[in-house]
């Protein structure tokens, strides 16, 4: 992959993917003209990579629905292309191509931006990692297990913000949405397993039980939509059904053309064009001046020496099981015989050895960059600690191997 | 015990429990329930209890117990889906899904509104049967989800996306120590007292299994004081199963204590012994009720018995101390009607040197219900009705 050079480059292009390579970048030309005309907007040449990053993330905070997710989508393509390849790497036993997971990741910067907290001292790129890379673990978990279940074991195994998302995407209206989600519901409440074992097959419903959902539904109708449509029957219910849990395969199988497409922003577009502009004078002048980044840069580096000092405070044991864990790939079950320990002994080590570096971790953080905590800002920090520790391990082993 | 499914597709921060083979099966067969899907849903609580109760116990060393007993879980899976566990001055509430997705989390209403089930902690559990592990995927405050989380007003839930929830079970434990101002709970309003007639109404109605989800039928409030009354709560959860009357005292002098009241700790015993010191013959060998408490780490017995002859109506409640000890003084014993309302000469208090305090009431016909509190409360206490 060719290394993006410039500023403009590294705000308005995008990867572009065939099945297991990268072919090349593809410029947004409105992201472009707006980065061209952002970095001639600065009476003083602005060639900081940190001080764009969080100038597109106020915008995009101030403006959810303006270019600033566009250009940091765009700033967090090799990020994501990188955790995908990791991912992809990891599994044996997938189907899914570093590009399959690349699109999905990347439908995730919403997620890397709500969450990013700008001021903690970790770089976006450094938090997106994170995120991208446990986004993707999951969905390919959701996918294992949907592969393998039946259409009415699935539709027990959804949360409803799920449910409506897949139904979104699958274009319906809300109408038919309400109806659907309440017919699901009517599932839930009067469609169970039978039998503790082999609930991956789950069966269809009997004939009763599908009368029973009806009737449910057509009870319910009248108090709970908007409009109470029309009376329903055990068929139309089980279509109903069946289209739920098709939508909801769909969802997780995202389909590429359509991707490609929406990744540019190019289509929500007149109204962005116009939004930003007006607020730009304010950002810029209020916007983290160049000694604070400077700053955060040396914040960064100061936070690897903490974790490095901290690792070796830890005890020997503990020191070994997280450097086996996070270089080897291993099981906790595949540790635990290699140590001739319980298992439950390792995941125990690994544990207490995680929540050391967090507490210290997080203790620096309050001393030294004046943070003050509570469990959100705990999460943050171990959500940084569990991508510095990966990064960390995965880094020394690639010496490793290349001294030997 | 902790399991670790997948290895490269796990995620590390969260937490994976096995579940104890045996309870695969064990948990499987339990009491019964009004729908296969309630039967399902208490299924998927027992089994997260089975994994996360000795995790919680070896690591943290806790002596957590569900709240506010194992006896009562049936009732509240019943009802809702949601195992509450208390320990120390701390309550968690452990809501079981199989939702694949960790997209949300849904916390019924019941655990964050009834004033006696308000928690400190909600913990998120994904059970995956078909891997036989759980995964602990967040938790939250009962402050956040008063604070922050929308409510959806046909599940009777508060809703949080996955995304706000702490990933880490861990800083439960750290930021007590970190940052141990935060506050935990919120404020809640407390229930309305539901006078007897209505009670017997909703139970009567409530009760018919045919109505599936009961809990959204009535307004919230009057749900709450329902299902916070352990008593009525437990005759709830029998009608729907179609059950006769099982709280019956007299009953349970003929032909012994009912199965639910065994499980809540009741259990006759033979008073041949008492019989004989007062002379009298085979005629008078109606057994004595009696039931084991702990009071202020005190074990105690608690004994219902009629007085003279069974139809006179008149019924003795003793609270006794181990042979060879005495109460504690201070110790109150109190008798209420079923709807909580205090009588005359409805409560007795230890003075000093006593081995036994009692009650007497004199009751009419029909049966009546009532119910029985002790200062301080006994451990795993919850109002339970006997029918006298």
């Amino acid at each position: 992959m060719r290394v993006r050079q410039s500023l403009i480059e590294l705000f308005s292009t995008f990867l572009e993917l065939d099945a297991s390579r990268v072919i090349g970048w593809a410029t947004d030309a409105r992201l472009r003209r707006n980065m061209v005309n952002s970095l001639s907007a600065l009476s003083q040449p602005e060639q900081s990579e940190d001080f764009w990053v969080h100038y597109w993330y106020k915008l995009w905070q101030n403006a959810p629905e303006s270019l600033g997710k566009g250009h940091l989508s765009a700033y967090l393509q090799e990020v994501c292309y990188w955790a995908a390849r990791k991912t992809v790497t990891g599994i044996t036993s997938t189907q899914y191509t570093v590009s399959d997971c690349f699109q999905m990741g990347i439908l995730r910067v919403d997620k890397v931006l709500k969450g990013y907290k700008p001021n903690m001292g970790f770089s976006l790129k450094n938090y997106s990692s994170a995120v991208f890379s446990s986004e993707l673990k999951e969905m390919l978990r959701q996918q294992n297990e949907i592969d393998i279940c039946t259409n009415w074991r699935l539709l027990k195994k959804l949360t409803q913000k799920r449910l409506i998302e897949s139904l979104q995407h699958a274009g319906q209206s809300a109408d038919v949405i309400e109806r659907y989600v309440l017919a699901w519901k009517c599932y839930q409440e009067l469609y169970a397993p039978q039998q503790p074992s082999g609930t991956r097959r789950l069966q269809k419903p009997s004939e009763a039980t599908w009368q029973s959902i009806a009737q449910l539904y057509n009870q319910l109708r009248h108090t709970q939509l908007t409009t109470p449509g029309a009376e329903s029957n055990p068929e139309t219910i089980e279509k109903w059904l069946s289209s739920c849990a098709k939508a909801v395969r769909a969802y997780l199988y995202p389909n590429m053309t359509s991707l490609n497409v929406k990744t540019g922003d190019s289509d929500a577009g007149e109204l962005q064009d116009i939004l930003p502009q007006l607020k730009q004078e304010s950002y810029m002048s209020e916007i983290i001046a160049a000694e604070e980044q400077l700053d955060r840069q040396s914040q960064q580096a100061q936070i690897g020496d903490v974790l490095v000092k901290a690792i070796k405070e830890l005890d020997d044991e503990a020191q070994k099981i997280i450097q086996i864990y996070y270089t080897q790939g291993l099981t906790q079950q595949q540790i635990a015989k290699e140590l001739g320990v319980k298992q439950y002994t390792v995941s125990r080590r690994l544990t207490k050895a995680r929540d050391t570096l967090l507490l210290k971790l997080a203790t620096w953080s309050q001393e030294s960059m004046h943070i003050s905590l509570n469990p959100s800002v705990l999460n943050y920090i171990n959500t940084l600690l569990e991508e510095w520790l990966q990064a960390h391990y995965s880094r020394n082993s690639l010496e490793l191997e290349q001294s030997q | 015990m902790t399991f670790n499914p997948s290895p490269t597709l796990d995620n590390p921060t969260h937490l994976w429990l096995e579940i104890p083979e045996a309870e695969l099966e064990r948990s499987w067969q339990h009491q019964p329930f009004s729908t296969p899907n309630r039967r399902w849903v208490a299924y998927l609580n027992r089994l997260s209890l089975s994994a996360f109760l000795p995790w919680l116990h070896q690591e943290h060393g806790t002596n957590a117990k569900p709240y506010p007993k194992d006896a009562a879980l049936p009732s509240i899976w019943e009802a809702v889906n949601g195992t509450a566990i208390s320990f120390g001055n701390t309550k968690m509430v452990l809501i079981p899904t199989e939702a694949l997705d960790i997209d949300e989390f849904r916390v019924p209403q019941e655990w964050v509104d009834i004033p006696d089930w308000v928690a400190d902690y909600y913990i998120a559990v994904q059970v995956n049967l078909e891997e036989q592990c759980i995964r602990i995927w967040g938790y939250t405050t009962h402050a956040q989800l008063k604070s922050t989380a929308s409510y959806d007003a046909f599940d009777k839930a508060y809703c949080l996306d996955g995304e706000d929830l702490i990933s880490n079970l861990s800083i439960l434990w750290l930021s007590q120590q970190l940052c141990p101002d935060v506050i935990t709970r919120g404020e809640v309003a407390p229930l309305p007292e539901l006078p007897l007639a209505q009670a017997q109404n909703l139970i009567q109605r409530l009760g018919n299994p045919n109505v599936i989800i009961p809990r959204t039928q009535v307004p919230f409030t009057i749900w709450g004081a329902l299902l916070q009354h352990g008593g009525w709560r437990q005759r709830l959860y029998e009608q729907r199963q179609g059950l006769q009357q099982q709280w019956s005292v007299a009953q349970w002098l003929q032909n012994g204590v009912s199965d639910f009241a065994l499980l809540f700790g009741w259990a006759t015993v033979d008073t041949q012994a008492f019989a004989g010191a007062r002379g009298s013959n085979v005629v008078e060998t109606l057994p004595t009720i009696l039931r084991r408490l702990t009071i202020a780490s005190q074990q105690c017995e608690l004994r219902v018995l009629p007085q003279g002859n069974i139809t006179s109506r008149i019924w003795r409640f003793e609270l006794r101390a181990l042979p060879g000890e005495l109460l504690a003084p201070g110790i109150k014993l109190r008798l209420l009607t079923e709807d909580r309302k205090p009588f005359e000469g409805n409560e007795v208090e230890v003075r000093n040197n006593s081995e036994s305090i009692y009650l007497e009431v004199a009751l009419g016909e029909p049966p009546e219900g009532l119910v029985w509190e002790i200062e301080p409360t006994p451990d795993n206490f919850e109002l339970e009705i006997l029918y006298l």
